[in-house]
């Protein structure tokens, strides 16, 4: 199991240095740089005039005139010697402090939306297996269908509408006015408890419909193996024999793909936060894009995408302690 | 069963075979693409969802045609108006052709702002085939007739209401239709060249080769793919053209949707990559390029088929996504996600409902695809059993 | 007679996508205590679903014949209608694992790829027993040993996948024993293990048996393996039985085509052809089952306008010994 551990451990270090490569490909693919946008965005409309020299002042005090490779190197040592992620002019101040405690919301939205997925399309997709052709299955079908085709950032404006249509309620945002601004505190954890149930309800649907199709298939396939007849010939009551036995296993595929369902949590979040008016990475990521402030949005990708290597490397391990079978493919 | 069928042939000519062995004898002697069809065909679902993607393509290909007013021509005197659904009856009766309401601007009592008011006295004859803006169809022929309009040259029918500008929702509509499915078909199709670039060299070669492209792959399937495609678009300059926006989108969609495809053609080669027919073209001397295209990807050309398809919904859907918050096309562009900008607030929602239509389209052509998507594979591949 | 199962009249109908069929008709046999039936046929021919009807294990689509009768005398005494019982009530639970156990084809298969060997055991053990946990954990490693595996107080944490073919069923074997069950059935249990520990696991069957004074139906479709563990044998073609008796009857004197060309198809050491299909032909499927005799579309000795129209009937030759054949039908009028 430890050599598990660290084989996987190096995998992910490596998939993140390439990562990294193309984040910083990335933010290096606007036309013109920091020091040209910095000086644009200070000076232009205050009537000052500022030269090429003083744009090149700039370019040379951050290091800006070196070659690519240097610079590469300049952002990624900051990052993983020191946790500097570089400036963000849009703010004028760190990266880090830009970013500050949004981590923590983009965390908690992940895990809401995670619960969530898991809660409803295990035991549906279970249930329908269960009852093949039964109405729940059926509607299990027609829903996977719709919740493939019908985008998060559409149902978020939907439900918005009949929100505010039946309710007359806002419900976006992730903290009531009264506690936008203050402190943390219980209270304030539990107005933000309070809102996060949306976004995770929107960003979990096209994650539910596509574990509700696996969850399903699997377990429809593990109902039927002779090992679940055998233990039924042993006597196990029906229900214990059903969990114990095929419902253990159909949630191996779920599991193996934890880090694919971040992925695509991910990847929606940013629309889905526009909408809803989330204020957390996912936005602030979409703001530095269409502002350029390249070095926030390189920070973003980063850590998105350092979450997802991250659950990966998680789900690996669970599904080793899950299934006897991988450890013992991993070891010989 | 195919023994018999081979008894049979030998045992009698055509004439004497039975009603029966015929069908049987059609049915073995048919090509794999028939064969596929004619399982298709049998597909209920998917057979309406392809005649419904046809249908939308077909709108799209003959917007100019289909459309009665171009995707920007306003009708000032219409601003944020309701859709005008033709009618047959209204209070002075019936007529056998469908008419609707004139519009007459009245001031708002309270607010003082002019606005539009159907009136219901006046009657304006809805035709199909008539004369109207003057347009080029495909962009190049030159046309004036349109599916249909109304009688009254001066009025204006807007079936599914206008935006704030006046524009016509159903002509927008349906220009954004083009837009939307040829970036879907152009982004595929570029993916698909990449994917058979790639995912034919690690296939093919194997080995080291085979393991750089893998870790690459690996990379590019780790990263969001959202806010990946929205850090290219945020690249492109904001002097650019609309045509070169339109295209750059094509290439940014395409760029990185290949990883799926191209596993699947790599893991199909190095499973007969040291089949008999393919080491004897190689010993023959045969270029990689040929023995790859000429013999070894026509025998899983529909499951790359079958891919291709379900790989649409991921184009349209990121596009309408990255224009939904304007880091893809841009105005005066039109596409779903363009349109759908505008619906971006709920208070547009609530007063201008019919703005949201563009996202029907959205949803019918994803559904539409993945449920063909579906009914290809098991056409495909009866065997795979549909779970 | 010591009859502890005696099933009469067995029928089992399915329901497809194609309509009903039905693979077994009519089947009636009955096992005695300590003693072993043998249950031959190809593949298809409906051994495993008439014995999985025993304990009440076929899945929802199947469809009981009425007249069907399975009686069994519990180890209590008290006798159970089989057919009567309701599919989870206590009662069946009892019934499968504690009375009537099973042993299937595929070892591997067989157990959970998830759980130690010994989970599964303990598991089993707490069902039918009344034990603690460790009192089971001594009893699981104790059923390892007698099953012949050794350092059973490892191998019972082991998973079934860190075992060779021979020891998983070996292992599956003990697990099925150790609910307790006075009637085994094994389902080909050698058919997938090699020829040598065939021969080992056989020989330990017959021991087991022999000590824990079980009653046995043995599956297989192998002649050969029947003459070494069964005391009588049952050979049923498409769902009906065609031909029962003493075992050594059976063997030496085949009376139906078909078990002769079984026995035909038993591979010699002295002939290094290895015939693959016992009798010409393929097993009809079953939704087209042949009118009259079902053998009849294979058989090269079937009588023109008798075999093909009605379905003989079962013939008694004496000694227990029986066949459902026409070309006995005078024979049987004899001994009558
Ligand atoms: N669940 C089922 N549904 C429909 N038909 C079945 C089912 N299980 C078995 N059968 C039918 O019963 C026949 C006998 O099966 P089986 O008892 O497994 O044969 P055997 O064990 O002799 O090889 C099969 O040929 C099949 O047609
Ligand atoms: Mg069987």
């Amino acid at each position: 199991m430890l050599r598990f551990t660290l084989e996987r451990l190096v995998g992910m270090v490596v998939t993140m240095a390439l990562v990294s490569v193309m984040v910083f490909l990335i933010m290096e693919l606007p036309p013109g740089d920091y020091a040209d946008r910095y000086a644009f965005r200070k000076y232009s409309g205050t009537g000052v005039n500022v030269t090429e020299a003083d744009i090149q002042a700039i370019r040379v005090d951050l290091g800006l005139d070196k070659p690519l490779v240097f610079r590469y190197f300049d952002w990624i040592g900051g990052i993983v010697l020191h946790g500097d992620f570089g400036q963000a002019f849009a703010f004028e101040t760190s990266v880090l402090k830009v970013i500050g405690d949004k981590i923590w919301l983009t965390l908690g939205i992940l895990f809401s939306t995670l619960i969530v997925t898991y809660m409803v399309s295990i035991p549906i997709g279970i249930y329908a297996a269960v009852r093949r052709a039964s109405v729940a299955d059926y509607g299990l079908t027609v829903f996977s269908y719709l919740g493939l085709a019908l985008p998060n950032f559409l149902l978020a404006l939907i439900l918005l509408y009949f929100a505010n249509k039946w309710f007359g309620a806002d419900i976006g945002g992730l903290f009531s006015a009264d506690y936008k601004d203050a402190p943390w505190s219980f209270a304030k954890a539990w107005d933000l408890f309070k809102h996060l149930w949306l976004p995770a309800f929107v960003l979990a649907w096209s994650a539910v419909a596509y574990q509700l199709q696996t969850v399903r298939a699997t377990m429809s396939d593990e109902i039927n193996k002779l090992a679940v007849t055998a233990a039924r010939a042993r006597g196990v009551p029906e229900t214990k024999l059903l969990i114990k036995y095929p419902a253990r296993l159909a949630i191996n595929p779920v599991v193996s793909t934890i880090g694919f369902d971040v992925n695509r949590i991910f990847s929606e979040l940013p629309i889905v936060a526009v909408v809803l008016g989330l204020t957390e990475l996912g936005e602030l990521l979409l703001r530095a894009y269409l502002d350029l402030d390249m070095y926030v949005a390189g920070a973003i990708l980063l850590l998105l995408t350092f979450m997802i290597v991250f659950m990966n490397f998680i789900s690996d391990l669970l599904l080793a302690w899950l299934d006897p079978r991988i450890k013992l493919g991993a070891s010989s | 069963m195919t023994s018999v069928v081979n008894d049979d042939l030998k045992n009698g000519s055509e004439s004497e075979l039975t009603e029966d062995q015929k069908r049987l004898l059609k049915y073995y002697s048919a090509s794999q693409w028939t064969l596929i069809w004619w399982r298709f065909r049998r597909h209920r679902t998917a057979m309406i969802a392809a005649s419904l993607l046809i249908v939308m393509a077909l709108f799209g290909i003959f917007a100019e045609f289909v459309a009665p007013y171009g995707p920007t021509s306003r009708n000032t005197k219409y601003l944020d108006g309701a859709p005008q659904i033709p009618q047959f009856c209204d209070q002075n009766g019936c007529s056998m052709r469908p008419f609707i309401h004139g519009v007459s601007t009245k001031r708002d009592p309270v607010t003082l702002r002019a606005i539009s008011v159907p009136d219901t006295n006046k009657r304006v004859y809805i035709e199909m085939c008539l004369e109207g803006e003057k347009t080029e169809l495909l962009g190049f022929i030159p046309i004036k007739t349109h599916l249909f309009g109304l009688q009254d040259p001066k009025a204006k029918l807007h079936i599914w209401g206008t935006d704030d500008l006046g524009r016509d929702m159903f002509s927008r509509t349906i220009y954004a239709t083009r837009t939307s499915l040829s970036i879907g078909v152009m982004g595929v199709f570029i993916s698909f060249v990449l994917a058979l670039i790639i995912g034919g060299t690690a296939g093919y070669f194997g080995g080291r080769t085979d393991m750089v492209i893998q870790r690459v792959t690996e990379v590019i399937r780790v990263v969001p793919i959202i806010p990946l495609y929205m850090g290219l678009a945020a690249a492109m300059p904001k002097e650019w053209s609309t045509t070169q926006i339109y295209f750059a989108m094509t290439l940014i969609l395409g760029l990185f949707g290949w990883p799926t495809l191209a596993r699947r053609i790599r893991s199909q080669l190095l499973s007969i990559r040291n089949e008999d027919y393919v080491v004897a073209a190689r010993l023959a001397g045969a270029k990689p390029s040929r023995i790859i295209g000429q013999h070894m990807l026509p025998s899983f050309t529909s499951f790359i088929i079958v891919d291709l398809v379900i790989s649409f919904p991921y184009m349209i859907l990121s596009e309408t996504a990255l224009s939904f918050v304007g880091l893809g096309l841009r105005p005066p562009t039109v596409s779903w996600g363009v349109l759908l900008q505008q619906a971006q607030s709920i208070r547009v929602i609530e007063q201008t409902p019919w703005l949201f239509i563009p996202a029907v389209f959205v949803v019918v052509a994803v559904l539409a695809f993945t449920v063909i998507g579906d009914g290809l594979r098991d056409a495909a591949d009866p065997y795979a059993e549909a779970k | 007679m010591d009859d502890m199962l005696k099933v009469e009249n067995l029928s089992i109908a399915f329901r497809t996508d194609e309509g009903l069929i039905a693979p077994v008709q009519g089947v009636s046999f009955s096992v005695q205590k300590g003693k072993t039936l043998g249950l031959v046929g190809e593949s298809g021919s409906g051994k495993s679903i008439s014995t999985k009807a025993l304990m009440r294990l076929l899945p929802g689509t199947a469809i009981l014949g009425e007249d069907t009768k399975m009686t069994y005398r519990a180890k209590n005494g008290e006798i159970i209608d089989i057919e009567k019982l309701a599919p989870n009530s206590r009662k069946t639970r009892h019934l499968r694992g504690g009375e009537i156990g099973m042993i299937f084809q595929e070892p591997m298969a067989s157990f959970s790829p998830v759980y130690t060997v010994g989970n599964q055991m303990m598991e089993a053990i707490r069902l039918h027993r009344d034990m603690n946990k460790k009192e089971a954990r001594e009893f699981a490693i104790e059923m390892l040993d007698k099953v012949g595996i050794s350092n059973p107080a490892q191998r019972i944490d082991q998973y079934a996948h860190e075992m060779s073919g021979g020891m998983r069923q070996r292992a599956m074997i003990a697990l099925t024993l150790s609910a307790g069950p006075q009637l085994l059935i094994a389902d080909e249990p050698t058919t997938a293990l090699d020829v040598t520990i065939q021969a080992q696991v056989l020989e330990l069957m017959s021991d087991l048996q022999r000590d824990l004074g079980m009653g046995m139906i043995f599956i297989t479709h192998d002649l050969g393996v029947i003459a070494q563990i069964a005391d009588e044998v049952a050979v049923m073609y498409l769902g009906t039985i065609v031909e029962r008796g003493p075992t050594r009857d059976i063997i030496r004197d085949p009376k139906h085509p078909y078990t002769q060309g079984l026995l035909e198809a038993i591979p010699k050491l002295d002939s290094l052809t290895h015939r693959l299909s016992p009798v010409p032909g393929d097993i009809p499927s079953p939704h087209a089952r042949p009118t009259g005799c079902p053998f009849h579309t294979r058989c090269t000795r079937k009588i023109e306008g008798v075999c093909d129209v009605k379905a003989p009937t079962e013939v008694d030759l004496g000694e227990g010994h029986a066949v459902a054949c026409f070309l006995h039908a005078d024979e049987g009028r004899h001994v009558a």
